[in-house]
């Protein structure tokens, strides 16, 4: 455990020391946009480029916030479907090194697939503070085997 | 206390911030990197570092340097690591110098791919000619210049395959590509003719999707990410180097891992 919070931190050191380094590497237009403004979160996810992905490869990855910093948000613990049958990702969201962290539900059409990782990239971290803890009760689980479709980005640094 | 060595007239730091990417491609060579600093520069070059056409053309130089070198290492018979099928990353991981919004697909019906330069027959290629060719799969990494990387399964024939093919000249010296996202690129012919390089057309047994590059794109695996055009439209065999969309900005022609 503490040998794991040590390779955090220094692997947070390195990225920030990345990230002062190579402003632009590989980027001349920001990835990770939000929705333009008036869009529904369905149209934005349509453009980008939607791909399919087993829900069961999505279980466990790093939720990212779409700045160079790339700062851990939390991670996926389940997919399901709400009430009304919209995908919705489950994120252990917040807290401190493992601590702290609740449950929110997050639209799946307000994420995006950034290679072994997704980024929340509709929703900034004030507005994900303000989310519900999420409850199971009315929502159905999506089975691990299940593909979905989930838009893309890319790098943010 | 200020040291009694430092000069009266120091100069201007905003040089080293100029030439950012420059110095950061010089990255294989870590202690050259580490060393780099004003000073060295100003020996280096000789002159004045106020001059940044000078501060360039130093750095530029030890990069073609670098690029000589690998060039000069880089075996055509050794094999990069490959991984089993299971450990394909799906979907890959989406990279562009521009966001995926701004992708434009390729319609694969109408797509052809040009040939041109050293070769003997320059016919339009269709993607059902490449499909027609023997096909390789390969179950390698993908590496970037960022730092990051992802394993991946990619398919179509070798590059060497299609050389063979048109009647290339295979002792030109490089191979330029041309892409649908104005994304020039060029290799070296020995990387060209390496059996881990592909004009791939599948991943993971799937046709290439629209983000991905389809109809096809190169890929090769042993050059760092950037040195991988998605959405060829022409592929030329030539003697004259013609570098690439990043190389252009002072990233390393050669880019060999």
């Amino acid at each position: 455990m503490i040998h794991s919070v040590a390779i955090r931190i220094l692997l947070g050191s390195c990225f920030l020391a990345a990230a002062m380094n190579l402003v632009h590497a590989q980027s001349n237009t920001p990835g990770g946009m939000p929705p333009p403004p008036g869009m529904s979160l369905t149209e934005s996810a349509a453009m980008r480029f939607p791909q399919p992905v087993r829900v069961g490869d999505l279980r466990g990855r790093a939720v990212l916030r779409p700045v160079p910093s790339q700062d851990v948000l939390g991670r996926v613990r389940e997919v399901v479907r709400d009430r009304d049958g919209r995908i919705m990702v489950v994120v252990d969201f917040g807290g401190f090194l493992g601590f702290g962290a609740r449950l929110i539900a997050v639209p799946v059409d307000a994420m995006v697939l950034l290679g072994q990782d997704m980024e929340i990239v509709a929703f900034t971290p004030q507005q994900l503070r303000k989310f519900p803890t999420f409850s199971p009760s009315g929502t159905t689980t999506v089975a691990g085997d299940t593909v979905i479709k989930v838009g893309l980005a890319k790098p943010s640094h | 206390m200020r040291s009694l060595f430092r000069p009266d007239v120091v100069p201007d730091t905003a040089i080293l911030d100029d030439h950012q990417p420059l110095i950061r491609s010089l990255e294989r060579r870590g202690l050259i990197r580490g060393s780099l600093s004003l000073g060295a520069l100003a020996l280096l070059t000789g002159c004045d570092v106020k001059r940044p056409e000078s501060v360039e053309s130093a750095l530029l130089a030890i990069s073609r340097l670098n690029d000589d070198v690998q060039a000069l290492l880089f075996n055509p018979n050794k094999l990069a690591p490959t991984y089993p099928a299971s450990m394909i990353l799906r979907p890959p991981k989406f990279n562009a110098y521009y966001d995926v919004m701004d992708v434009k697909p390729v319609n694969g019906k109408t797509w052809r791919l040009e040939v041109s330069g050293r070769v003997a027959d320059k016919r339009h290629w269709k993607l059902q000619d490449l499909r027609a060719l023997p096909q390789t799969s390969m179950v390698i990494q993908h590496i970037c210049v960022e730092g990051w990387s992802y394993i991946g399964g990619w398919s179509g024939p070798t590059l060497r395959i299609f050389l063979e093919h048109v009647g290339a000249d295979l002792r030109a010296k490089y191979v330029a590509f041309k892409t649908a996202d104005d994304y020039p690129s060029s290799i070296d012919m020995a990387t060209a003719l390496h059996p881990q390089t592909l004009l791939a057309i599948q991943y993971g047994g799937e046709t290439l999707a629209d983000p991905f590059g389809f109809p096809v794109r190169l890929r090769t695996a042993t050059k760092l990410g950037y040195k991988n055009p998605k959405w060829l439209t022409s592929i030329e065999v030539t003697n004259t180097y013609t570098g690439g969309y990043w190389e252009a900005k002072g990233f390393p022609w050669f880019a060999g891992i």
